[in-house]
């Protein structure tokens, strides 16, 4: 990969998608939520995907985490003087 | 039955953990550091190619897993490969809705503006929907079976099937409609319109997503192994009061 073709980023690109491309642009100012996400060259629906990703791993981690209390409780509640084994 | 460090390296696993974290930070930084071409209505969401497309990869990669896994457990029959099927799917279900909720951030504020709409039946969208559906019946099935041999067995069986549907409802589909996504019906291939720079992000972004998929699951294993001894020694326990 050329360095040059990495960092010329100017030229016009190709529509992602020929179709919707030519679609007409709705000629009314965005309106509520719309107005916030279109700011900044639409940047913050960049962050609302990074976020979604964020928060769903993080459910995804709490939900590990909740497994992993109730094995723990399990574990000193229902098996207090047996070894287990598990720390061996 | 075995240790977990038996069936699952640890020490390995630690390494990539670590290596993915680095990784995806710095795919991270570069996602939103680096600068891309201007695309007409796309503009800035063009970056969302880096976090939006590795889900799929993502969750592509682990039905390829499960797969791999349930195959084996019907060659072998060895309960890990069950349980790692099952780990498997349940962290791939993750990485698709994840998936499908960045979908339709997406087109919402792009293409389907001053529409209002959230959801407009892209055939890509609704097919991946359907995917994710089936993958959600092999829960209930396992949920539904008491036995545990037969229950991986039918598992086994059915993902099987699972994986079989997926290139045809992920690809071969979308592809012959009209859709927001490159290479369907009418559009470009993702090849033919995306730039160099983005491609340096990009592949990262994918390799690193999977990365942090093996971590989960792995994680997930490690739990479901302690869970099935833990229940190995009670059933011996209570075999051996009475």
């Amino acid at each position: 990969m050329k360095l040059q073709a990495l960092t010329d980023t100017a030229g016009i690109a190709t529509p992602y998608d020929t179709i919707w491309a030519t679609a007409a642009v709705p000629t009314k100012p965005p309106q509520g939520i719309e107005r916030i996400m279109l700011a900044e060259d639409k940047l913050y629906v960049v962050l609302a995907v990074v976020l979604i990703i964020w928060f769903g791993l993080i459910l995804f981690i709490f939900r590990t985490d909740r497994k992993l209390d109730r094995l723990e409780r399990t574990l000193q509640e229902r098996l207090p003087e047996a070894n287990t084994g598990l720390s061996s | 039955m075995a240790e977990t460090a038996d069936i699952v390296n640890l020490r390995r696993y630690r390494l990539i953990r670590n290596a993915v974290f680095v990784w995806l930070t710095l795919v991270v930084l570069g996602a939103f550091l680096l600068r891309i071409p201007r695309i007409h209505i796309l503009e800035h969401t063009a970056r969302n190619l880096y976090f939006h497309v590795p889900m799929w990869f993502t969750l592509m990669a682990a039905a390829l897993v499960s797969a791999y896994h349930s195959l084996r457990y019907l060659q072998s029959g060895d309960p890990v490969r069950d349980l790692r099927a099952r780990e498997a799917a349940r962290v791939g279900i993750v990485f698709g809705l994840l998936g499908l909720a960045t979908g339709i951030v997406w087109s919402r504020f792009t293409w389907y503006l001053g529409t209002s709409l959230w959801w407009n039946f892209d055939p890509k969208q609704s097919f991946v929907l359907i995917q994710l559906l089936i993958y959600g019946a092999y829960f209930v099935l396992r949920s539904a079976v008491e036995d545990p041999e037969k229950r991986g067995r039918v598992a086994a069986v059915y993902n099987l099937f699972a994986f079989v549907t997926m290139p045809f409802l992920l690809y071969v589909l979308p592809r012959q409609m009209e859709s927001l996504h490159p290479g369907a019906e009418g559009n470009p291939a993702f090849s033919d319109i995306t730039h160099p720079i983005m491609r340096l992000v990009f592949y990262p972004a994918v390799i690193g997503f999977i990365g942090l998929f093996w971590v989960l699951y792995t994680q997930r294993v490690r739990l479901a192994l302690l869970e099935r001894r833990l229940e190995m020694r009670k059933a011996t326990m209570l075999e051996a009061k009475s």
